[in-house]
């Protein structure tokens, strides 16, 4: 196969027997990376596993761009996710995908449970298995040091921390030490299945079917990326980034509060000094990719990487309201060592401000993320997501789909990433809505109109009020991040290029012809497929919606006063949204769609 | 006679000149084949290649006499080769490599004057300069280590 590594590691944890399938018996009908996964994941996971049994599967998948074209680092994992109960997905860039391609696999199906802690070491064909049990314990940062000395040091690791080791349901997947498969909780499966981490190297590298024509096409779109005019701040990217949050009128404050942070402004001018003056940054990139979106940064003894474009940074400030930015720092490292989802993490902290256990903005938030890491005291029931949290306490909280915490944008005005967030199958909003008009109406309100006339006909579309054409925008970006994470392309980078080229570099790549219209088709087939494997767990209609808390409040002050969700306006979006998928009204994929898609119950 | 000269304190470590060397020379993407490597520690990254020195002291450990300067390019005779791997070994940078794949001592050939990792780092970090320009490069690295970017 060329593009493509041409096998997948199945590892099986319970009996430790590894076997190897063609790619090929997927690839055809479901892409790559995302679909791949996805159709894996629905094969194997039984309707009614829970997400810690030893029956969750979790599938690591790299799509055929991964590697071979710019930008393309991407790895992603599907599994059930503990947090929801549902599917959960979630991506990576780093360097990991790439070098698991190399090593002659294009993807690791990891199903049942070790009895002991242990750690998969993937060299080319030699897979081997490591008592893990002295390093459970340890952080990633650690935890990386620790498997580098187990031979070569080149390896890459995908591992969790602590708090993925103590099932805390906010644990992500950590790559290297700094990317961060945040999302769902799959941390926490990985630390069900007593796997602590997962190191690779390989030798052997991909084979590409038209090398001349790859090169071109490659040229070209790092051509378009350098000369975008996006691609020059990226430098600054990490002083500039909460400011343009603010701007864009996105972020959300505290545990949702409806009142405006007025020390919002103050707290983005104590961040920005704090990039630009009292810390170093070496600008940093994954594999292949030129934007340099995360930065080594050091401030006094300490150091560490981190991510920009995804707004972590911002989250601690905003969420956690820190004015102070060396508190801010503290807490980024603490959640960054023991491999937690920044956001997710902070949306837990703020509902606990809520119930009086901790003061945001002061050192006590550093107390409560050991008290969830190690799952004392309160931090046992915190643990376990902001939605059970609240069935506990019994104070009402917010998230969206299945008990997900909600991502960096305010939902209530956002009435797309209010849909998206509904409608996602893993409710991971950050799968939908990146290169949405509406988040950036405010910052460059002529692009976003300009992308809702496109897509919709009608610029109104873009104003994030306006609740008109708002499902055909979700349709529309959900489907160009299924292309994005199946094809192992960065969505960030992917979406200010045209799809033509990515499908050339598809079509160079691997000499299946390919073309953007067969893309969305891929797309829409495996959003279909996404949706089956959550119908069988019982999802409807009723299950497609956010905390009723969102419904309920309305914003008192700051840019968005007297905003509130319609809930009747809210229920014909997702009519609209069902319309377009070829969905009936209960949510559920008609005959005929599944028909058009080839699929089967 | 041009060289490639790096400019260290531009690299962020994207590996892209890994890809498109492998590429463009043994037609597959494989960082482990590529004569150019990025190598770093924590956040310095910075590329490494064969900088065809002047007395090379790979040329002049091997036994067979296999390596010369042709054109300004050191090649390696396949020929007289005995795969000793002795110019490995001797390099102060590590620039001369072994394909395991295809059994041969590979290295920077400056792609016949074009050199891809120049053409595809985004960061501008490879320059191909001519002889005479490069201590002027060398001191421009110096100055903007000590502080005195221009």
């Amino acid at each position: 196969m060329f593009g493509y590594a041409g096998k997948i590691l199945f590892v099986d944890l319970s009996t430790r027997l590894i076997k190897t399938i063609p790619t090929d018996k997927y690839a055809a009908d479901f892409l790559g990376g995302r679909g791949i996964a996805t159709k894996i994941a629905y094969d194997l996971i039984p309707p009614d596993a829970d997400a810690l049994d030893p029956e969750n599967v979790l599938v690591m998948m790299t799509g055929p761009l991964t590697g071979v074209a710019p930008s393309s680092s991407r790895i992603d994992i599907v599994s059930l996710s503990p947090v929801t109960n549902l599917l959960g997905g979630s991506s990576a860039g780093g360097d990991f995908g790439a070098a698991l391609k190399f090593a002659g696999y294009d993807g690791i199906v990891i199903t049942g449970r070790s009895k002991e802690p242990t750690c998969i070491r993937i060299i080319d064909d030699e897979v081997t298995f490591h008592d893990a049990e002295a390093c459970w314990e340890y952080d990633v940062y650690d935890t990386v040091d620790c498997v580098k000395k187990l031979g070569r040091e080149d390896v890459q690791v995908a591992c969790i921390g602590k708090a993925g080791a103590n099932l805390v349901k906010t644990a992500g997947i950590s790559f290297s030490k700094r990317n961060l498969a945040a999302r769902g909780g799959l941390g926490a499966v990985m630390g069900s299945k007593n796997l602590k981490a997962i190191a690779v190297a390989g030798t052997k590298g991909v084979k590409v079917r038209d090398t001349k024509r790859l090169m071109e096409v490659n040229f070209e779109i790092q051509k378009r990326i350098r000369e975008s005019p996006a691609f020059k701040k990226y430098e600054n990217w990490h002083a500039n980034i909460a400011l343009s949050l603010l701007k864009a009128r996105r972020p959300y404050f505290g545990d949702y509060e409806e009142d405006y942070w007025e020390e919002a402004e103050e707290a983005v001018r104590n961040a920005k000094r704090f990039f630009e003056e009292m810390a170093t940054l070496r600008p940093n990139s994954c594999f292949s990719c030129p934007l340099r979106c995360w930065a080594w940064v050091e401030y006094k003894d300490e150091e560490a990487p981190m991510v920009a474009c995804q707004g972590t940074f911002p989250a601690i400030l905003f969420i956690l309201k820190i004015k102070d930015p060396e508190l801010a720092w503290k807490v980024y490292l603490r959640l960054q060592r023991e491999g937690m989802d920044i956001m997710g993490t902070a949306a837990v902290i703020a509902y606990a401000s809520r119930l009086g256990l901790v003061k945001l903005g002061t050192e006590d938030i550093l107390w409560l993320i050991d008290e969830i890491v190690n799952r004392e005291g309160p931090g046992n029931v915190l643990a376990e997501g902001v939605k059970r949290a609240s069935e506990h306490f019994g104070v009402p909280a917010v998230y969206v789909k299945g008990g997900m915490e909600s991502w960096s944008s305010d939902v209530r005005p956002f009435r797309g990433v209010a849909l998206a967030g509904a409608v996602s199958e893993s409710g991971s909003i950050s799968r939908a809505i990146h290169g949405f008009p509406a988040s950036s109406y405010y910052t460059k309100p002529e692009k976003a109109k300009k992308v809702a006339r496109e897509i919709v006909g009608d610029e109104s579309a873009a104003e994030p009020t306006n609740y008109k054409g708002k499902a055909k925008l979700v349709a529309y970006f959900e489907n160009e991040h299924i292309i994005a994470d199946s094809l192992g392309v960065c969505d960030t980078p992917m979406l200010s290029i045209p799809l033509e080229l990515w499908a050339e570099a598809f079509t160079a790549a691997t000499g299946i012809e390919m073309s953007p219209e067969k893309l969305h088709f891929y797309a829409e087939k495996i959003r279909t497929l996404e949706r089956m494997f959550n119908v069988r767990r019982g999802v409807n209609r009723e299950e497609d919606t956010l905390s009723p808390r969102l419904f309920e409040s309305v914003i008192r002050s700051g840019p968005w006063k007297g905003v509130k969700l319609d809930r009747e306006k809210f229920e014909r979006m997702k009519d609209e949204y069902y319309k377009l998928r070829g969905w009936d009204e209960r949510g559920i994929p008609t005959e005929e769609t599944l028909r058009k898609y080839e699929l089967e119950w | 006679m041009p060289y490639l000269i790096v400019h260290e304190d531009k690299c962020i470590g994207c590996r892209t000149c890994e890809m498109v060397c492998s590429l463009s020379h043994e037609g597959v993407v494989n960082p482990d084949l590529s004569r150019i490597h990025v190598l770093g520690y924590k956040g310095e990254k910075f590329p490494i290649m064969c900088l065809q020195c002047e007395d090379a002291p790979c040329e002049l450990v091997c036994p067979m006499e296999a390596i010369h300067m042709q054109g300004g390019i050191r090649i390696v005779d396949d020929e007289k080769c005995i795969r000793c791997k002795m110019c490995t070994l001797v390099c102060p940078i590590g620039g001369v490599l072994y394909d395991y794949i295809n059994h041969q001592m590979i290295r920077c050939d400056l792609c016949g004057g074009d050199p891809q990792c120049v053409k595809y780092c985004p960061m501008n970090v490879i320059e191909l300069v001519p002889d005479d320009a490069v201590p002027e490069a060398r001191k421009r690295g110096v100055r903007i280590l000590y502080g005195e970017a221009d």
